[in-house]
């Protein structure tokens, strides 16, 4: 592979995880939302998240070898390059639709520059991913602002929730090792532009839902490092898969 | 108070040559999330062009058989400065397909959803007419235009959601049957 | 009864026997009412309790694609739940109402749903044996005489035929899969296989409300006529590919061309009905812990909605 590409195999592997990670925790509350309708609704955005992990998983085979199956069972913790946001669990609804709302606004942002990339797969699967995020990020940023407005308890837990999320949305825009070397080629955009055009719609709406944002330090790490939760995570996973390892499924 | 919150009657157009047709309710807090919900509980598979809500206690339904039970049951005080309003009107208008029931039909203007059926069954004909509903327009809330690519053609891209995608069951069934 | 009402009752049923169906607002006698809202509700619940023993598989699923499926399935069990609900608050009865009889164990459901799953071939199981008894069912009530029942069991019908055929898929592979997967597929099918006839309820001769059900269009076969039915295509599929029914009685019986399964264990059915199953306590526990936490969230967006209106 070329510099460039190694590069490229990388950013699609982080992401995939991305995605994969967060349809796990979305999928964790089939069965028990808070109605019906809910459930079906958030099943939905599970499934979604889920098609896009497998789409940028095979861009990323097509360059680095290996199926989308083996990279997502048979991998330990340190090698997923999932931001940590996104591995949190899932905790309460309030905490869910906000780590969803954060993200897809993150992935809008991401997506309306991916969508031009010199990469033409990449620019396609971009397409078509934000397509779905489009509609992700109405839904979520109608409960925001419904429980963040709603009543004393919805505000103070999306509160609680805001503050614990916060220092976690500076990853998102954290540059990879190899950043340089795509944002030259026109392949993706600069991580600091995505992150104004992120700030640019998430500060209003958190404010428009009588949220505050917390002054937090802003630590930035590589997506190489994860939290003990992620270990958890796919120890369950991947557990299945793992019994039988010569096996299809 | 603890509720499952309102009903919302959903109207799915499957394509634009079609009639919105009642397809069932959700339960929701207002009428943008009802859309919202409505989309996801009722458009996870093909086809839908466009969705409308409405809540469901604003909506006037009458049968063929409550009709006919009560020839007074248009009569009613109209308040005289009640103003003219636009009133959807739906029909159910088949007994045999299983998946019919009100269909949008035409508009009228009225000045309460009693008259506004009425003036319906006088433009529309009363035969062969089962079911007659009545919603107000400004109760209706509706998916808007050009967002067909992000509300409705993800359901279609969903393929494994489909029998077709798995193959013949009835094959080993039939193959089954052959050998005995 | 006095005369309106005998006439009332013989056109209602003349209705039925022309092959109408019977809507919201139709004149129906209280019995029907009653009868359908038992049943849509007992249907609903299922559905929704359902959800459970697969939704708990999908956090474990070994294969992207298998994952994805699994979660369109549960999700679509919640539809369905929905489009039941739907149907039965059509006949006068709210959610709230069948929630809280279904929360404080008042409200029965599909028995099937007290089984534990203990391996991931119980998912494939499930959806080939399981959904395939719930089809056959569920094609019958399409036929229903009230118009908001025919129509979800319709669209229900539609969106299950997957739910079968994605488990037979997995089955299928399994059976001709490593040594492991064979074992699990087979160790399935011995646990599933007598759950799932229970399914279409007590013999015919056990149950007193089939006569009044058929009559009124809600009904168009008995339980044993299903069931035969059910028994005689899975048992060749299963043979097919080396599976073993767990039934040391079954018999083909080339007079009929019906297969002759052995005697039912009732008293085991009826202890799981009444609710002693191995995993009612622990289902009905989930469903009301998710009904609680739930609470504030649902007040949050009325509360919203209020202020806005």
């Amino acid at each position: 592979m070329t510099e460039i590409e190694r590069a490229l195999a990388e950013k699609l592997l982080a992401l995939a995880d991305d995605e994969l990670i967060l349809a796990h925790r979305n999928s964790e509350w089939t069965g028990h939302a808070p109605i019906l309708e809910e459930d079906i609704a958030l099943a939905n955005i599970a499934q979604d998240e889920l098609g896009h992990a497998m789409l940028y998983y095979e861009l990323h085979c097509a360059l680095a070898g290996g199926t989308p199956d083996r990279l997502a069972f048979f991998r330990e913790a340190a090698d997923f390059r999932n931001v940590q946001l996104v591995e949190l669990p899932k905790g309460d609804w309030a905490f869910t639709m906000l780590r969803q709302y954060l993200f897809d606004a993150y992935e809008l942002a991401l997506l309306a520059q991916l969508t031009h990339s010199a990469h033409r797969p990449l620019a396609e699967v971009a397409a078509k991913v934000r397509n779905e995020e489009l509609y992700h990020y109405k839904h979520t940023g109608a409960w925001v602002r419904r429980l963040g407005l709603g009543t004393e308890e919805s505000h103070c837990r999306m509160q609680t929730a805001l503050n614990e999320l916060w220092p976690y949305t500076a990853q998102l825009f954290t540059p990879g090792a190899d950043e340089e070397v795509l944002v030259k080629a026109g392949i993706t955009p600069p991580p600091a532009e995505v992150r104004e055009a992120w700030a640019a719609k998430v500060l209003p709406w958190l404010e428009a839902a009588n949220l505050s944002i917390p002054l937090a330090p802003t630590v930035t790490l590589r997506r190489a490092e994860h939290t003990p939760h992620l270990t958890r995570l796919l120890a369950e996973m991947q557990s299945v898969a793992r019994s039988d390892p010569a096996a299809e499924w | 108070m603890d509720t499952q919150w309102p009903r919302w009657e959903v109207f799915k157009q499957d394509d634009p040559q079609q009639p919105h047709r009642s397809i069932g309710t959700v339960h929701a807090p207002d009428a943008e999330m009802a859309l919202l919900i409505a989309r996801d509980v009722h458009v996870r598979r093909p086809d839908c062009a466009s969705l409308w809500v409405a809540r469901a206690d604003c909506i006037t339904a009458l049968t063929a058989e409550e009709i006919a039970a009560d020839p007074n049951w248009h009569i009613e005080n109209i308040p005289p400065d009640a103003p003219m309003q636009l009133y959807l009107i739906f029909q159910k208008t088949s007994q045999r397909r299983a998946m019919t029931y009100v269909a949008h039909v035409g508009d009228v203007e009225a000045r309460s959803p009693r008259e506004a059926l009425r003036l319906a069954m006088e433009r529309f004909g009363t035969n062969k007419v089962f079911v007659w509903w009545a919603v107000p327009a400004g109760a209706i809330t509706r998916s808007e235009a050009g967002v067909e690519a992000s509300w409705f053609a993800p359901a279609r891209e969903k393929k494994y959601k489909q029998q077709s995608e798995y193959g013949d069951v009835g094959g080993l069934r039939a193959k089954v049957r052959r050998n005995l | 009864m006095d005369n309106t009402y005998a006439q009332k009752l013989a056109e209602f049923e003349a209705r039925i026997a022309r092959g109408e169906k019977i809507e919201p607002g139709d004149w129906m006698p209280e019995e029907y009412r009653r009868q359908l809202i038992r049943m849509i509700s007992q249907h609903a619940h299922s559905e929704i309790v359902g959800m459970l023993p697969e939704g708990a598989w999908i956090t474990s699923a070994p294969s992207l694609r298998r994952k994805l499926i699994l979660i369109a399935k549960v999700q679509d069990e919640a539809g369905h739940g929905q489009y039941l609900y739907h149907a039965a608050e059509t006949l006068g009865i709210t959610r709230e109402e069948m929630l809280e009889a279904l929360l404080t164990g008042r409200a029965k459901y599909s028995s099937i749903f007290n089984y534990p799953t203990l391996t991931w071939a119980d998912v494939g199981m499930i959806g080939w044996l399981v959904d395939g008894a719930a089809i056959k069912n569920q094609t019958m009530l399409a036929h229903c005489s009230y118009g908001p029942y025919s129509r979800a069991m319709v669209r229900i019908c539609a969106e299950e035929a997957f739910h079968q055929k994605q488990g037979k898929e997995m089955i299928v592979k399994y059976a001709s899969g490593t040594p492991a997967q064979r074992a699990m597929a087979q160790d399935a099918l011995n646990r599933w296989w007598w759950p799932s006839l229970m399914m279409f309820g007590p013999h015919d001769a056990d149950s007193p409300n089939s006569p009044q059900l058929i009559r009124w269009g809600i009904k168009t076969k008995t339980n044993d006529e299903l069931r035969q039915e059910f028994v005689d295509e899975m048992v060749p599929e299963f043979h097919a590919i080396g599976l073993q029914i767990p039934d040391p009685d079954l018999k083909f019986d080339p007079a009929t061309g019906h297969w002759r399964i052995g005697p039912i264990d009732w008293e085991h059915f009826w202890q799981v009905v009444k609710g002693n199953g191995p995993m009612n306590a622990e289902r009905l526990a989930a469903r009301r812990k998710a009904h609680e936490e739930g609470r504030w969230v649902r007040e949050a967006l009325a509360a919203y909605a209020a202020r806005m209106a």
